[in-house]
């Protein structure tokens, strides 16, 4: 199996600007969010990037991709129907090969030298079936993300057999169906916003935007519980950090991570001294008029 | 080499391991036994095997119990040490242990320390079993992430979104409404459903229930779920708990508050709050604030308010409601947090296997507690509940040999028809007769039986494993009336065989009414849950299920007046209509305009409102009213809404102050002294007396008596053996006497018997308590059966006296005259109390001192802190109503207090009953006086004669001390030979010195008594002298303050506990002193045994006492 095709969704209402953000990168380079994340797709050995976004929004995204634009392929999500029927919008592009699938609003750091994605595609391409990026995360932010439980593959370390897929699951439901033998008490395996994915997961998907009631949302999590049933499909717990830059602060952490990791280590830690060592607290004021977060 | 009982315990052989502890330990010799037992308590430190450790531990305390003090070469007398006893009172069971086995290594075996070893077994025992549900509890999965919860960023829960929703019409959030009908238990099984048998023997753990909607006949149109839970949003930051049923509410702003469980009536709905992780247990003490908790869960700003109702099903019914009122609470709290799929509509099989988990959680953490199958309303229909065994994976797997939970199999019309479904309702007549009873030491029975497997009782559950088969097949069959026969065999077979107690004379009375009235149309009787008196089911020839309803509805209001001196009831009984439901827990969204609570919620809570200036009424509650007045017109459910608002407004006068004139007219007729009242409560109030003050002075000098200061007959047959001679001449001596006729007997009979019945103020000596001879017997009964075969041996009948008070007077002399005073053929008379007290709120001191000072029995973790909160409420309470102050606020009969037994005897000469006595029976000289609850105590010839032999005025018989025998004993008091009342004792390990304890008989010489008076046979007569004797006599006793506690009902079933504070003088302070001769004699425990909690009544017919007793009477 090789990996040839990405696709990143970027059509979430209300968030689709994210991406569009600049950040500096861990080279010292100025980039759009959007750059840093297909640079981590292509590291992968993908030749082509499928972008889903809302209608009328390809011009910006183009834009913030810069000398990447050249290698992506546009489609719309027409009307907001899920996640999971965003994915589907690009069956035509994915066609009958297996594909990378990143969210828009996630950027990683690796542990080591291998970047994530590449971790991931290395993995789906030895093991030539789906496996989709996870990480071991407690039960406190469960209701943010999809859930997989399953058990380690025998003698493989980070890679599991998923056999269940939960979306935003309550610790009790956790608890019961997706506690993952060998992890620590409290910790589920949840997506890390990053999969390798084959066709087939556009037939379930399809199944389920056709069986759909009016206005409810489609989501990817139940296609991949079904994919479970259906064919071999693995989960990968990745080396490195994922930083979700639609929550509060959660640009700015990106960034601390991104320039931490980088070429301006240095100079980021002596920044972050001085501003410890010069910045009185002015009582609550900072924090108020900053309310929302993960909602 | 293991012994003979670990075999059995560790045996994979069910015929080995079903063998019974007891046909050991009959056969084997004191050493034997001793060996077994060291090696069984060795066996239980080391076994990992929970069943193995605890029926390890219930054979050491079986031996204990039961056996050892029967085998030659145990000490009959020995003492118990006070660290030991302390060690139990503080639930360190294992040092308890230690510390007695310390002291019976080095004095050898005596009956004091088998009794204490056997104490400290039973506890720990149930301890390990307590803490291994807890275990299991906590270790099911969907239960463990709630502990690991400690901060309000950590709760993963939110609201459903659909329950945020606000409605376009006035603004509302809606309402989920859970409503969850009740169970009933159709095979009863032989309580098979406590924890540890469906852990231990899951095969054997088997139970029918039925999920049942109730109605009251005459009350209610038709059956309807009894349960119900509501939950909404508000807009203020706070828990708003209400129970309806209850009235009670409380607005929660703080996360101790709502683990503080007896603060108010709300404990279950605090507990389904936690244990549904809306406030997860590992909140506890976190020092969080309740506001951003539910911040996280709600929105910030918003909060919850959750309802509870019971439709007025009282407590004690047998169906679960407390149970399912909390599977109905825990399931609304989920479906609003997600953790259920649905949130309206009935719930899946893992879903309702949660809630069971959760509510045994629930009850745990509010200190109560169920069987596995009291959440059976949550599921539909009839169902089979059975034990499952534990396999590899459950956390029970290696532990016990069956999981925790057991599974549900839900009858399908292949198993039951909708015929049976519907023949059964038409032929079961379900009734609540109104007794309202703990069954918690019931159940400790029940586990205890289990693991000894005494052949009777485990042939019994053998037995009724089959019922349950036979009704299974009758439910097939359509066989109502073979449901009947098969419910009726169980109750008079294995239920009883196993615990006898669980039929109680009402019981069967309504039985035996039903039988004659209905004879073959009677189907069959069928005792619900724990034990008979409250639900019950009686099944008929369909025609005549009508006429039955209203017939029992007849009888068990009639009987109940009969008994309701002697017997426990809480309530008036009343018949049910019943429909079996077949959705189980179900639940809906009111919205908009039919977003209205159940009108008894706006009978409680809108009277507020409306007092309130509009203006300061929230949009939500303004509109709320809006909706509330808009449905009173047009809704027939809230017909005659708007009169009650209107009474609770203006709450009218009536029945005010009648409570009041009652009780003062009552101190008037009984002979309350105002002066000496009044005296006591300054007294109290400076601190004069008070519990601390009871104590002698902390220099007194209290020494274990000498063996010459007693004459020990604890063991007749040894004492005959050393001193024939003796013992011959004292029965003859005791012989002559009674054939003289110079012999009469005082029976005791003035209590209300508190502890008896924990405070429900029934008449102690008029209580049915066990079967003896065929029939249950009142304590009367079984005193007048000895003077009868006393009196018939010797050919003159025994003069015999029951000393009553206010309390049982009227009641035993209207029960005796209803039952021809038992045929008794000697002279029988009441002697009539004539000094009452009125009891007072205690102050604040006397409750720090009796629950900070003294020694108490700590509670398992939990209870002990819904305890605390309870002390610290009821510390409140003495507060505000005023220490010292009179206590009223009751019914008139529990407001008054009989003033102690010392005043037994001075009443006597004062009502004349005595001098009627010797005027009809010259010849009396002596008269043997003794506690209702002495039941083995008869006027034995030997004890007579040592009596008159002796000369003493007054013989006191004393036992050799157990470690239950609390309060005093026989000691030299800075070397006078004296009993001394456990209050008295100036420090409470001087008891623990003291081998002997009081049993309240005293041989009396009437004439040494009379001059001890300043009295002869003839001034008896002088009224004057009597009343000028007694007051100068009174003054000599101590008066000693005590806390008792009074139940004060209420609504339907409920009860409140108060302590009250009151005065006695007692009798045992006679000994005290010195122009008084008195003697002392040990006598054999089953003589001087007495019975002052019914949780004795099992081991007392165990060891042989009962049929000891059984051996004194004669009944016709």
């Amino acid at each position: 199996m090789k990996v040839r095709k990405a696709v990143i969704t970027a059509a979430a209402r209300g968030q689709h600007a994210l991406p569009l953000q600049t950040l500096v990168d861990r080279d010292g380079v100025q980039k759009s969010a959007l750059k840093i994340i297909l640079e981590e797709a292509l590291s992968t050995g993908v030749e082509t990037v499928c972008l889903v976004v809302t209608p009328g929004d390809q011009k910006s995204y183009a834009t913030a991709a810069g000398d990447l634009a050249g290698r992506l392929h546009f489609v719309e999500q027409p009307s907001p129907l899920g996640y999971g029927h965003a994915l589907y919008c690009a069956r035509a592009y994915v066609g009958a090969d297996p594909f990378l699938h990143l969210v828009s609003d996630h950027l990683y750091v690796s542990r080591g030298k291998v970047r994530c994605a590449r971790q991931l595609v290395q993995m789906a391409e030895a093991q030539s079936c789906s496996v989709s990026a996870v990480q071991p995360t407690r039960e406190n932010v469960l209701t943010y993300y999809g859930t997989v439980g399953g058990r380690r593959v025998p003698g493989q370390n980070h890679l599991y057999e998923v056999e269940n897929v939960v979306e935003k699951p309550t610790p009790t439901e956790a608890e019961q169906s997706l506690i993952v033998p060998g992890l620590r008490a409290g910790h589920y395996l949840c997506f890390f916003g990053m999969h390798v994915l084959t066709p087939g997961v556009m037939e379930l998907l399809g199944e389920l935007v056709t069986s759909a009631r009016e206005g409810k949302p489609v989501q990817l999590s139940p296609a991949l519980a079904q994919l479970a049933g259906k064919e071999r499909y693995l989960a990968l717990e990745v080396q490195g950090l994922r930083y979700n830059i639609g929550v509060r602060y959660g640009l700015l952490s990106a960034q601390l991570a991104l320039a931490l990791d980088g070429d301006d280590r240095e100079e980021i830690l002596s920044q972050m001294v001085e501003l410890l060592a010069t910045r009185e607290r002015s009582g609550n004021s900072i924090h108020e008029g900053h309310k929302g977060g993960h909602e | 080499m293991p012994g003979e009982l670990i075999r059995i315990i560790t045996s994979e052989d069910p015929a080995v391991r079903d063998l019974s502890l007891d046909v050991f330990a009959r056969r084997a010799s004191l050493d034997q036994l001793l060996a077994e037992c060291e090696q069984l308590d060795r066996f239980r430190r080391q076994s990992d095997n929970l069943y193995q450790r605890v029926r390890a531990l219930f054979f050491l305390y079986a031996i204990h119990r039961f056996h050892l003090p029967t085998k030659p070469g145990v000490a009959a007398k020995g003492h118990v040490p006070f660290d030991g006893y302390n060690n139990l009172l503080t639930r360190r069971f294992e040092e308890a242990v230690e510390t007695f086995l310390d002291v019976q290594k080095k004095d050898g075996p005596s009956d004091a320390i088998c009794s204490a070893l056997a104490a400290a077994y039973h506890d720990l025992a149930f301890q390990t079993l307590a803490n291994q549900v807890r275990r299991s509890v906590r270790g099911v999965r969907g239960n463990q992430w709630m502990f690991r919860i400690g901060h309000p960023a950590d709760q993963p829960l939110q609201i459903r979104p659909e329950l945020l929703q606000r409605s376009a019409f006035d603004g509302s959030f809606p309402i989920l409404a859970e409503k969850t009908p009740v169970r009933m238990d159709l095979t009863h099984s032989a309580w098979s459903d406590i924890f540890f048998l469906g852990m231990d023997f899951p095969e054997g753990a088997r139970v029918l229930n039925v999920s049942i909607d109730l109605a009251v006949l005459g009350r209610d149109a038709t059956p309807k779920p009894p349960v119900e839970a509501y939950l909404r949003v508000i807009d203020e930051p706070v828990l708003r708990l209400v129970s309806v049923d209850l009235a009670a509410r409380a607005d929660i702003t703080s996360l101790p508050e709502v683990f503080d469980f007896a603060r108010d009536y709300l404990g279950l709905l605090k507990a389904a709050v936690i244990a549904s992780g809306i406030v997860p247990p590992g909140v506890e003490g976190s020092g969080q604030s309740l506001a951003a908790l539910l911040g996280r869960v709600v929105g910030p700003g918003l909060g919850l308010e959750i309802v509870s109702s019971v439709n007025n099903i009282p407590k004690g019914s047998r169906l679960a409601v407390s149970t399912n009122l909390l599977g109905s609470l825990i399931s609304a709290c989920m479906r609003a947090t997600g953790q259920a799929k649905s949130l309206t509509g009935p719930l899946r099989e893992e879903e309702r296997r949660l809630i069971a988990a959760r509510a045994i959680l629930g009850e745990w953490i509010g200190g109560s507690g169920g069987g596995w199958q009291d959440s059976g309303g949550v599921w539909p229909g009839m169902k089979l509940i059975a034990g499952s065994p534990a396999r590899e994976g459950d956390p029970e797997f290696g532990v016990s040999r069956g999981r925790l939970l057991p599974t549900h199999k839900i009858l399908g019309p292949e198993d039951a028809s909708d015929a049976v479904r519907k023949h059964l309702q038409e032929s079961l007549v379900l009734v609540h007769g109104g007794m309202a009873q703990n069954v918690g030491p019931i159940l400790e029975m029940v586990t205890e039986k289990y693991l000894l497997r005494s052949e009777a009782e485990w042939d019994a559950r053998k037995q009724a494993i089959g019922i349950l088969e036979s009704i299974l097949g009758a439910l097939k069959a359509d066989d109502v009336k073979g449901i009947g026969a098969a419910t009726t065999r169980n109750f008079f077979g294995p239920i009883q065989t196993i615990i006898p107690w669980a039929s109680t004379y009402y019981t069967e009375t309504l039985i035996a009414r039903v039988k004659e009235k209905f004879a073959g149309d009677f189907w069959g009787f069928w005792m619900l849950g724990g034990m008979s008196g409250g639900g019950m089911g009686f099944i008929f020839e369909p025609t005549r299920k009508a006429e039955a309803q209203k017939f029992l509805a007849e009888t068990m209001s009639a009987v109940k007046r009969d008994l309701q001196n002697a017997l426990p009831f809480a309530m008036e009984p009343v018949v049910y209509d019943f429909a079996i439901n077949p959705h189980g827990t179900f639940a809906g969204l009111l919205e908009d305009d039919k977003a209205l609570l159940p009108p008894a919620y706006y009978a409680f809570m809108a009277p507020q409102w409306l007092r309130t200036d509009p203006r300061q009424l929230s949009p939500l509650r303004r509109a709320e009213l809006d909706r509330l007045g808009a449905a009173c017109r047009e809704d027939t459910g809230l017909r005659g809404m708007v009169e009650t608002l209107f009474d609770r407004l203006i709450p009218r006068a009536r029945g005010e102050g009648s409570r009041g004139q009652n009780l003062r007219g009552m101190l008037d007729e009984l002979g309350f002294d105002r002066e000496q009242h009044e005296q006591i409560r300054t007294d109290l109030k400076g601190g004069r007396t008070g519990l601390a003050q009871n104590r002698l002075p902390a220099n007194t000098v209290i020494e274990d008596v000498k063996p010459e200061d007693v004459v020990d007959l604890s063991d007749l047959q040894e004492f005959g053996q050393r001193e024939p001679g003796q013992l011959k001449e004292w029965t003859l001596l005791g012989t002559q006497a009674l054939k003289a006729g110079e012999v009469g007997v005082i029976s005791l009979a003035a209590g209300a018997g508190s502890r008896w019945t924990q405070g429900a103020g029934v008449v102690k000596a008029l209580h049915p308590f066990c079967k003896l001879g065929g029939r249950h017997r009142t304590f009367i009964e079984v005193h007048l059966a000895k003077s009868r075969k006393v009196g018939k041996a010797h050919g003159a009948p025994l003069p015999h006296v029951f000393a009553t008070s206010y309390l049982t007077h009227e009641p035993i002399e209207t029960f005796l005259a209803a039952r021809d005073f038992y045929g008794y053929e000697g002279l029988l008379r009441l002697s009539q109390g004539k000094t009452v007290g009125l009891r007072m709120v205690p102050t604040e001191r006397d409750l720090r001192f009796a629950w900070e000072e003294l020694p108490q029995r700590m509670l398992d973790e939990q209870q002990q802190k819904v305890r605390e909160s309870l002390h610290a409420a009821l510390i409140g309470w003495a507060r505000q109503a005023g220490e010292a102050g009179d206590y009223t606020d009751n019914l008139p009969s529990q407001c008054l207090h009989p003033v102690g037994h010392w005043f037994e005897v001075p009443n006597l000469l004062r009502n004349g009953v005595l001098a009627e006595l010797l005027r009809e029976r010259p010849a009396l000289k002596h008269l043997m006086l003794h506690n209702i609850d002495t039941v083995g105590a008869d006027v034995d010839p030997a004890m007579l004669g040592l009596h008159i032999a002796r000369g003493s005025c007054l013989t006191f018989e004393v036992i050799n001390r157990r470690i239950d025998d609390r309060g005093g004993g026989l000691a030299r008091v800075n070397g006078k030979v004296r009993l001394v009342e456990g209050l008295a004792m100036p420090h409470e390990e001087q008891e623990f010195g003291l081998s002997y304890y009081n049993t309240m008989t005293t041989w009396i010489d009437i004439d040494k008594l009379l001059t001890a008076f300043g009295l002869d046979r003839e001034s008896l007569s002088d009224a004057q002298k009597v009343s000028s004797a007694i007051r100068t006599a009174g003054a000599k006793m101590p008066t000693y303050i005590t806390l008792k506690d009074v139940k004060k009902r209420w609504g339907h079933g409920q009860e409140d506990v108060f302590p009250v504070a009151q005065f006695e003088k007692l009798w045992g302070d006679m000994t005290a002193l010195p122009e008084i001769d008195c003697g002392y004699v040990v006598v054999p425990r089953p003589r001087g045994q007495q019975l002052k909690d019914q949780a004795q009544l099992d081991g007392w017919l165990r060891d042989g006492s009962a049929a000891y007793v059984e051996g004194l009477c004669e009944w016709e």
